[in-house]
């Protein structure tokens, strides 16, 4: 699956791209939501290593493919605050561990390289002459 | 199942093409019924994964069928293990690991998809054993080194060693076993049972290994690690400005060697 969590860890590699590959752009994405179980500690230690902007603007997009009646609750502040409580740690663990894309494309912002979503599963490999 | 011996092999040719013909296609070919026979869990492994800082973010790379993804089995959600794997087949099984949707990435493992030092920890198992060359296998640890935080980042890794145990079911032939220091390049049969049973249609999978050799797993770390400018040993008060890693674990396991490294900057 590429839930945002693993969306907010992936980074373009292919052959000289270095600087502004990440994030990955979303397009084309069909997504599924799944109940995850909310563990407010995971949430708290991992936040401090979240790209804020790349998971605002990925949730963003992600709820512009589908309505918001289903996707449930997306609205994150734009600035990562500085109080947690639960109603926030509860629209985080919605929109890191429980928005699914399933099919899609992800671009990098640098090169345009284009990383396939196919069953849920990202194609991160490169060809032989674009490995750095 | 009979003990099969494993053969000795040599590569002439490009080790990548010789890495898509003797592991990654064959393991495309045999992942339902190599899954069906890897459930559980080795106990170093279980216990480091049990060992580690509740919220931590890790990457199983050569994740294979996801068995690892689950753990720890008594508190499921402490931390969060992301698997990366070149056979699409056994992806498809990890993602439904142990019943729940897991996260997996198609790449090879000497790939680095990931922003720098991203994740807390990560382990690599039984899969470094799969690359052709020593170059390779050095990459492979440099890519693993390169994934998790500098300053706090633990490292397992597992391959296979010369040194079997007696529940083995393979067989080395002793003629064989004379010159390991260097650690022996193989081709390890894997049967596939045809339907119908008649043992005449069943199918032959070779895959390539390189058989560590004692101490040969130590020596690959500390290259890849020296080579990327890290001290190797435990912080000392004169380590001053630099970052390193060290050897927590060091040991063999089930005719495996592994370590256990831990990172840290000062
Ligand atoms: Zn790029």
């Amino acid at each position: 699956m590429v839930r945002l969590i693993t969306h907010n860890l992936l980074a373009c590699h292919a052959k000289g791209c270095t600087s502004n590959n990440f994030p990955l752009q979303f397009q084309n994405v069909q997504i599924e939501l799944k109940e995850a179980e909310f563990n407010p500690t995971f949430l708290e230690t991992f936040m401090p290593k979240l790209e804020w902007k790349a998971l605002v603007d990925s949730a963003k997009e992600a709820s512009a493919t589908i309505s918001r009646y289903i996707l449930g609750n997306t609205s994150l502040p734009l600035e990562q605050p500085e109080m947690l409580d639960e109603e926030f740690l509860k629209n985080l663990h919605h929109v890191l561990l429980e928005i699914h894309v399933e099919e899609g494309i992800m671009i990098c912002p640098n090169c345009k390289h284009n990383y396939p979503i196919s069953n849920g599963i990202p194609n991160m490999l490169l060809a032989e002459h674009e490995i750095g | 199942m009979a003990p099969r011996s494993v053969t000795s092999v040599s590569i002439s040719e490009d080790p990548q093409v010789y890495e898509d013909t003797h592991v990654h296609a064959v393991y495309e070919e045999i992942a339902p019924h190599f899954s069906s026979t890897r459930y559980k869990p080795w106990p170093v492994i279980a216990a480091f994964l049990s060992s580690l800082p509740a919220g931590w973010i890790g990457l199983d790379s050569g994740t294979g069928n996801g068995k690892y993804l689950p753990l720890p089995s008594e508190n499921p959600s402490r931390v969060w293990t992301i698997g990366l794997d070149r056979s699409l087949n056994l992806l498809k099984i990890a993602r439904n690991a142990g019943g729940a949707a897991r996260e997996v990435v198609w790449a090879n493992v000497l790939d680095h998809p990931w922003r720098e030092g991203i994740f807390d920890y990560a382990i690599s198992i039984a899969t470094i054993h799969h690359l052709a060359t020593h170059e390779r296998r050095k990459q492979a640890v440099q890519r693993l080194l390169q994934a998790v935080s500098p300053t706090h980042g633990r490292i397992l890794i597992y391959v296979w060693a010369v040194e079997q145990d007696d529940l083995s079911k393979r067989e080395i032939p002793v003629e064989q076993s004379t010159e390991l220091s260097l650690g022996k390049d193989v081709f390890v049969p894997w049967v596939l049972s045809s339907s119908d049973k008649t043992q005449a249609d069943n199918q032959v999978f070779n895959r390539y290994y390189h058989m560590f050799a004692k101490g040969e797993l130590t020596q690959l770390v500390s290259e890849a690690a020296e080579e990327m400018g890290l001290r190797v040993g435990p912080k000392s008060e004169y380590s001053v400005s630099c970052s390193g890693i060290e050897f927590k674990q060091n040991g063999w396991e089930r005719s495996n060697y592994y370590v256990e490294l831990h990172c840290w900057a000062q």
